[in-house]
């Protein structure tokens, strides 16, 4: 068997390395995604004080501290059995919102976008923002300084700090913010709004109004069926904040909801040899290797899978839009009886739809009579205990769970984080990807390298949760070998 | 566009109505991440001589200290409206001695060896600030980078490795003779 090396991938933080196996034929055997991992979490943190978790966490990552920080004040919460008052949800959801605005425009015009913008066979060197810019205009680059810098005032504003909110704690909030400050965030909603309109208009006419692009998009390379994950609302909508988590089959039917605290019920982690990582999957299905299909319990928790299992957005400008998106990609029903995009580039375009939900949802929040209420907190009174908190991060289903002593001390720590979902369903891309993309006699050039890249990248995965490196403009590199480790060929990139 | 890039304001460190620092000394790092710390322990060796030395009577520019884990547009947020910048980092060049401090200008670094330079969610540091020009940004003309040979960055602790815990005086030092120039 040969081997085809990607390491490290463009664009990854961490030591991310594909590992391509041919088959004596020159065909894709078998394709892995490595990742090292970071080491030691749980013995850091049992031993300190539950409450520490809120802005400890917040330290895991420097890609989604939000994420962490408001998942872990809601295992705090639950620790001490203590629901906050509804403007402190309120404020939280309102920071978390702004932090969606910012993180998915910085995907799509920083990651995403150069895949489709620039093109998958641009050089390395221009599928950048840059590249990007060049194409829509060097203004939209001063859109996008504008959509993060005042998204992360907003964060500012209610988090305390730009980077690392440190307001959310066991009970509510610290503080909360001024009729000013809720003008301010309104105004800055409304302006997101736009941008997001804007934004989803580029898409559509850059990659929907390509029909090259159209056709990779829906090519049977990018396509799985798999079991999709999302919090939905009580009335099954998508919600990043809060709600049931719900399951829906490859085949369109929603096989349940659950409570975050019942998620060890739900999944269950599958061991492989080559790796020391775990591969989430659906317990009540089973693991069955990496494939997709209604028999196998590889799920997938992505912007496209929370739209998979919602029954519509909150919001009406992210409803058009959500109707728009099925209507053009899945306008038949599974037998299953619900409307399924399996695509996985169209994941892209999933991102987009959620930040406008996003931006239309600040403004609500913005605009609650509550969200000035100065009844921000619950102090917590009842013994502490274990508890869960999950939220949606913007690469996937993130849940905290700990358990502490009768003093509110950490006894044990675990935490599900969002790319941990999408481990097996990236595995399996890369490998479709590469089927599709690499055979016997076709030489393996960068172009096509870059689509089986495009291939995980769609998840926007991140290994800062997991693993971290020194990454700096990282290299493409591609050794070719045979299965005694012999080099064939070396190709890179930005080496 | 310039007004639309995040810039430093007084809460920063600098007490309002002093003149406006034009260099910014940044820590970059996890601080709970082992050796991925050191960026900001310098930064905090930094300030404290800093402070000493502005104690003692010594005339010593106005400077920005933060510590930040971001890299990319982020970063390039932070240092605009600075003439200079000098950005601590651990690094992994390959051979080298563990606790080496280099000194060089961000232009020289090599780019495969940076530490929070690049980041999964973002543009490199390098494009971002290529960005932020052209947007018309005030960035700084001077990039200086003081970094540390670092190894164990991939397990959660607080403390730094032997080599790179004796490294950090030295570390403070390159950053206070390029704060002086």
């Amino acid at each position: 068997m040969e081997r085809i090396t990607i390491d490290p991938v463009t664009r990854l933080e961490g030591h991310g390395k594909i590992e391509i196996f041919l088959d004596p034929d020159g065909e894709v055997a078998n394709a892995y995604f490595q990742i090292p991992e970071l080491r030691g979490f749980e013995r850091f943190c049992v031993g300190r004080p539950v409450e520490e978790m809120p802005t400890l966490t917040n330290r895991i990552c420097g890609v989604c501290p939000e994420a962490h920080h408001m998942a872990s004040a809601k295992a705090a919460d639950a620790v001490y059995h203590v629901d906050p008052p509804r403007a402190a949800k309120l404020l939280r959801e309102l920071l978390y919102s702004a932090f969606y605005v910012t993180d998915h425009t910085t995907h799509f015009y920083a990651l995403g976008g150069p895949d489709f913008i620039v093109g998958p066979d641009a050089p390395p060197a221009e599928r950048n923002i840059l590249g990007v810019l060049a194409k829509v205009g060097m203004e939209v680059g001063g859109q996008v300084i504008r959509a993060r810098k005042q998204g992360h005032n907003v964060i500012e504003m209610i988090g305390g700090r730009k980077i690392h909110p440190a307001t959310a704690v066991p009970g509510g909030m610290t503080h909360g913010i001024t009729e000013e400050q809720r003008a301010e965030i309104e105004k800055i909603g409304r302006w997101s709004i736009e941008f997001a309109q804007f934004s989803l208009g580029i898409f559509d006419k850059v990659v929907l109004g390509n029909d090259a692009y159209k056709e990779m998009i829906l090519s049977d390379g990018y396509t799985h069926r798999t079991y999709y994950m999302g919090l939905v609302d009580q009335n099954n909508q998508t919600n990043f904040y809060d709600g049931r988590i719900s399951i829906v089959s490859p085949d369109g039917e929603r096989v349940g909801t659950y409570a975050p605290a019942e998620y060890r019920d739900w999944i269950a982690e599958h061991v492989e040899p080559w790796t020391y990582l775990k591969f989430p999957y659906l317990k009540k299905v089973g693991w069955k290797g990496f494939v997709d299909g209604a028999d196998s319990g590889v799920y997938c928790a992505t912007p496209l899978s929370r739209l998979n299992v919602a029954e519509g957005m909150a919001t009406p400008l992210a409803q058009a839009a959500y109707e728009r998106f099925y209507d053009t990609l899945a306008p038949t029903p599974e037998s299953g009886g619900k409307r399924l995009v399996h695509h996985r580039l169209a994941t892209h375009w999933a991102r987009l739809i959620e930040l406008l939900y996003a931006a239309e949802r600040m403004v609500e929040l913005a605009t609650d009579p509550e969200i000035t209420s100065p009844n921000i907190r619950t102090v917590p009174t009842e013994k502490p205990t274990e508890g869960v908190g999950t939220v949606e991060a913007p690469r996937g289903t993130l849940t905290h769970h700990y358990w502490t002593d009768e003093r509110g001390v950490l006894t044990a720590v675990n935490l599900l984080v969002g790319t941990t979902n999408n481990y097996a369903p990236m595995a399996l891309s890369i490998k479709k990807a590469a089927q599709s993309l690499i055979h016997k006699g076709v030489v393996v050039h960068q172009g096509l390298l870059n689509r089986v890249e495009m291939a995980f990248r769609l998840y926007d995965p991140c290994f800062g949760c997991a693993t971290h490196s020194f990454p700096g403009e990282m290299p493409l590199q591609v050794a070719i070998r045979k299965s005694d480790g012999e080099v064939l060929e070396i190709l890179s990139q930005n080496c | 566009m310039a007004d639309q890039i995040a810039s430093r304001t007084s809460s920063d460190g600098v007490s309002s109505g002093s003149p406006r620092p034009r260099t910014i000394v940044v820590g970059l790092g996890n601080p709970v991440l082992g050796d991925d710390g050191v960026g900001w322990r310098v930064a905090d060796e930094v300030e404290l001589r800093l402070s000493d030395a502005r104690e003692a009577g010594r005339e010593i520019p106005a400077v920005v200290v933060e510590r930040l884990g971001v890299g990319g547009l982020q970063l390039m947020e932070f240092l605009t409206g600075y003439e200079e910048a000098i950005l601590v980092d651990a690094v992994d060049f390959p051979g080298r001695p563990l606790g080496e401090v280099r000194v060089c200008s961000l232009d020289e670094l090599d780019p495969y060896a940076a530490g929070h330079l690049d980041s999964a969610h973002d543009a490199s540091l390098r494009t971002a600030l290529a960005l932020g020009h052209r947007l018309g940004a005030r960035l700084p003309d001077r990039i200086q980078t003081v970094t540390v040979q670092a190894i164990r960055t991939d397990e959660f602790s607080e403390d730094l490795s032997p080599e790179i815990e004796a490294a950090v005086p030295a570390a403070a030092t390159a950053v206070f003779e390029l704060i002086l120039g």
